[in-house]
């Protein structure tokens, strides 16, 4: 796989796949009015990653936004679904869910999503 | 008007009212206000949590607003977006932020929307919680609009229950109006 990038906006965030180290994160502020522009290409990336990846090979999805609105709240509930669903047929992946100290916000949104999920390792990780 | 005008300013004023906006509303207008509003309040000293839950406020209120409102104008564009209008404010009253918001709709969704609004009203933060799962799982998978996820989040960290108002402006249209506090 080679690296793949799409830049951030003012109301979207950097998604960042680094191929030596195979992390892929996603860092900034999500609230575009159509969320169709962040989903469509970073689940046709996935599906694409997902069909080549060794499933030995661990995969770590680093999620750092301060803030989303609803719309992309569906789309992260979307996207751990698909994970959720490749971890249970046997690929490593493993969320971080990183936020800051006094996010709680972002906390709160983190545990929730947390809870639903079982195959997938999702940490919370707390700056 | 031109004389009206300060006493406007100071009604505003005396209702704690430090941002309103009324008019065509688009998503480039709806980020440098974003921006402004988290400006002024930082500057007020307010934590950073609480500039961030007041932001998020205003980013569902007036994304409800250019989504949902019924007076919009087509633009000259070949993607076929439209420019909607409402009427957004932001103030400070008794220790607390509070968001308002209001725009046209059709009178035949007034009847859905109210009884989905009392719903929120009366649901605990448990069954909000609970509620926003169950919908954004609904959502998630059948590509709907998101009609009803926006308010669910605005009830969860709204710190008293959603405020709405429905007034009848004529045979086709009515006012919608929300008032969410942090």
């Amino acid at each position: 796989m080679d690296n793949w990038k799409i830049e951030a906006t003012k109301h979207t965030p950097e998604i960042y796949f680094d191929a030596t180290n195979n992390v892929l994160s996603m860092q900034g502020e999500s609230y575009p009015e159509n969320v169709d522009q962040i989903s469509q290409p970073l689940f046709s990336w996935l599906a694409n990653y997902l069909a080549q990846a060794n499933p030995d090979q661990a995969l770590t999805v680093n999620i750092e936004l301060t803030y989303f609105n609803s719309s992309s709240s569906k789309m992260l509930l979307d996207l751990f679904d698909r994970l959720e669903e490749a971890a249970t047929t046997g690929n490593h992946i493993t969320v971080n869910w990183i936020y800051e100290a006094d996010n709680d916000s972002a906390e709160e949104f983190g545990e929730e999503f947390k809870e639903d999920l079982e195959a997938l390792t999702f940490n919370l990780v707390k700056q | 008007m031109l004389d009206n005008l300060y006493q406007f300013k100071k009604e505003l004023n005396q209702r704690g009212i430090f941002f309103c906006f009324s008019g065509p509303l688009s998503q480039d207008l709806l980020v440098e206000i974003g921006d402004t509003l988290r400006n002024k309040m930082k500057q007020e000293e307010a934590s950073s949590s609480t500039i961030l839950k007041v932001f998020s406020m205003f980013v569902e209120q007036a994304q409800n607003i250019i989504h949902y409102s019924a007076e919009k104008i087509p633009l000259d564009r070949p993607d076929k977006t439209t420019l909607s209008s409402g009427i957004i404010v932001v103030g400070y009253e008794g220790q607390h932020y509070y968001v308002l918001c209001g725009n046209a709709i059709d009178n035949e969704v007034v009847g859905t929307l109210r009884e989905q609004l009392t719903k929120l009203q009366q649901m605990n933060k448990d069954e909000l919680k609970r509620y926003y799962k169950e919908q954004r799982k609904k959502d998630a998978h059948e590509s709907s609009k998101g009609a009803g996820l926006g308010f669910i989040e605005l009830a969860r960290h709204s710190i008293t229950p959603i405020e709405f108002n429905f007034q009848p402006v004529d045979n086709d249209f009515s006012f919608f109006s929300l008032k969410t506090a942090i």
